[in-house]
């Protein structure tokens, strides 16, 4: 039997409309910093974004290319798996709708790779229809380094660690590849309205 | 080294809370079938809220293997969920759930000689205080060279103890200030450099063990600073809590 | 710039829930640079699960999920453990 400790008690929240938490998440005003590795620094001038992969054409943008798209700006909830939520995040940045506009592919699973090696796999049709952008500022200002910047990937219908940051590349598969996390223990898609946080859920 | 009981969660009660300093408390706890510890090691705690709700997070044991009590030295942590409860809220009789003790590697007996280079940055004092605590219960002389980096004045902790026990053979503790200094402060006032590493010693020539504790960003400073300066990287014990509280 | 890392120490009661042996003191030889260091001074990250690097190289070392009531571990590399 497990003691309780008398007078423990979870931080306190601020009052929020209950139909915006997704199960088993709390609220938070920050926006805590979770990485698998050390920050990468990349300079613009030597980032880039390649589609590749189950594709007729590759595709690519340096930094100038990709700032020079049409942008969007946004705001949505963000849930971690890690179980807190951010309401009302403002993002800016480019549409996968628009990156993957006139793809050929037979692929139907994107893997989303990153500067330090690290990996997520979202279904084609996750990351289509306005539901996927990459972006590259937060709150009106460019997206630090710590959150993903120069740019990441913002998928906020599943769980934040599929919002991969410092994206580099997203590679069309026929088959589903699991990423970094979902090879360990995570939930392969990661709804968080049906609270699927891990293998199994 | 002794064989090790596997380590599993024990329930601890607290037999009593004492102030370090405005947001620094002393929890001295009773553990059944407590098997002892070096020092330097840390535990693991549990929280359970009624309801269900866990928390978990580490701690260094402050006090000497010699002590009767176990001893945990926490500092508040603004905006955090486990520290303001066990700071503010906890009392004699209360309990919690403990694992332990954790780890080898950050730890130090007299039998591992020195002489000893312990450099800590604010809460990181605590197991290089359980370190100096040991050493003085076995009234040993190894020498021990000490440095701790706070702030300023209000995050000095032990301060009374340290003084009490500096004058024994071979020991010296040293205090930086980053931000304010107490008054009449003629001491370093700075972030720890290179010089004040080779005005403290001892140098590497000494071939010290060298024990370096406290924010992620104080540690890694520190390291780089020791090993710039000639010092065995593998005589350097590093602990990192993390990134500072703010 | 604050380092977001801590190292193997904060992990190791984690560790313990599979290891007999002291996590801290065990010694991994990395597979890819060959170097051996102690887990305690592998830099522990925190994303969704945690994650220990090599601290010469970066690689990752050990993967943990905390699922729950379940934890999964990967691990990488060779470890070596002295027997008590």
């Amino acid at each position: 039997m497990r003691p309780i400790s008398r007078g423990f008690q979870r931080r306190r929240e601020p009052d929020a409309d209950a139909g915006r938490l997704p199960p088993g998440q709390y609220l938070t005003r920050d926006f805590p910093v979770l990485t698998a590795g050390p920050t990468p620094h990349t300079p613009t001038e030597d980032w880039s974004l390649e589609v590749g992969g189950a594709v007729d054409a590759p595709r690519s943008w340096t930094w100038d290319e990709f700032s020079a798209l049409p942008m969007e700006t946004f705001t949505v909830d963000i849930h971690c798996v890690t179980k807190w939520t951010k309401l009302d995040t403002t993002w800016t940045g480019v549409s996968l709708d628009l990156l993957l506009d006139g793809i050929e592919t037979s692929g139907e699973h994107v893997t989303a790779w990153s500067d330090g090696g690290y990996t997520t796999n979202v279904p084609l049709e996750d990351v289509s229809d306005g539901k996927a952008w990459v972006v590259h500022q937060f709150g009106g200002e460019p997206l630090e380094p710590e959150h993903g910047g120069p740019a990441r990937l913002l998928v906020p219908h599943l769980y934040f660690w599929k919002s991969a940051k410092w994206v580099r590349g997203l590679t069309l598969t026929d088959d589903d590849e699991p990423g970094f996390w979902e090879s360990v223990g995570y939930h392969n898609y990661g709804d968080p309205w049906r609270e699927q946080r891990y293998w199994g859920d | 080294m002794s064989a090790r009981p596997a380590l599993r969660w024990r329930t601890a009660t607290v037999r009593g809370v004492t102030a370090e300093s405005a947001r620094t408390r002393t929890l001295m706890l009773d553990v059944p079938d407590w098997h002892g510890h070096r020092a330097g090691q840390h535990v693991d705690i549990r929280l359970t809220a009624e309801g269900g709700y866990q928390a978990q997070r580490s701690y260094s044991i402050a006090s000497a293997p010699e002590h009767d009590a176990l001893e945990l030295t926490v500092e508040l942590v603004d905006d955090g969920e486990v520290s303001p409860y066990l700071v503010d809220e906890l009392r004699s009789g209360d309990q919690f759930e403990l694992r332990g003790p954790i780890g080898g590697h950050f730890s130090w007996s007299v039998e591992d000689r020195g002489p000893l280079l312990l450099l800590a940055g604010g809460s990181g004092i605590v197991p290089l205080m359980s370190m100096l605590r040991h050493r003085a219960a076995r009234a040993a002389d190894v020498p021990a060279r000490v440095l701790v980096s706070v702030r300023g004045p209000e995050e000095r902790i032990y301060g009374a103890e340290l003084d009490a026990l500096e004058p024994r053979a071979g020991l010296r503790v040293e205090w930086t200030y980053t931000r304010s200094t107490p008054p009449g402060w003629g001491g370093w006032a700075r972030r720890v450099d290179a010089e004040m590493l080779a005005q403290l010693g001892p140098g590497p020539d000494a071939n010290p063990l060298a024990f370096v504790c406290g924010p992620t960003s104080f540690v890694e400073h520190v390291a780089n600073l020791l090993v710039d300066g000639g010092h065995d990287p593998e005589a350097i014990h590093a602990e990192r809590f993390g990134p500072t509280g703010g | 710039m604050e380092d977001l890392h801590t190292d193997g120490n904060h992990v190791a009661g984690m560790l313990g829930e599979f290891l007999a042996a002291d996590a801290t003191t065990t010694r991994r030889r990395c597979q890819s640079c060959g170097a051996e260091h102690p887990l305690a001074a592998h830099r522990a990250y925190r994303g969704a699960g945690v994650v220990l690097r090599c601290p010469g190289c970066g690689d990752v070392a050990i993967r943990i999920a905390e699922c729950g009531d379940e934890l999964v571990l990967e691990w990488r590399g060779a470890y070596r453990t002295r027997r008590v």
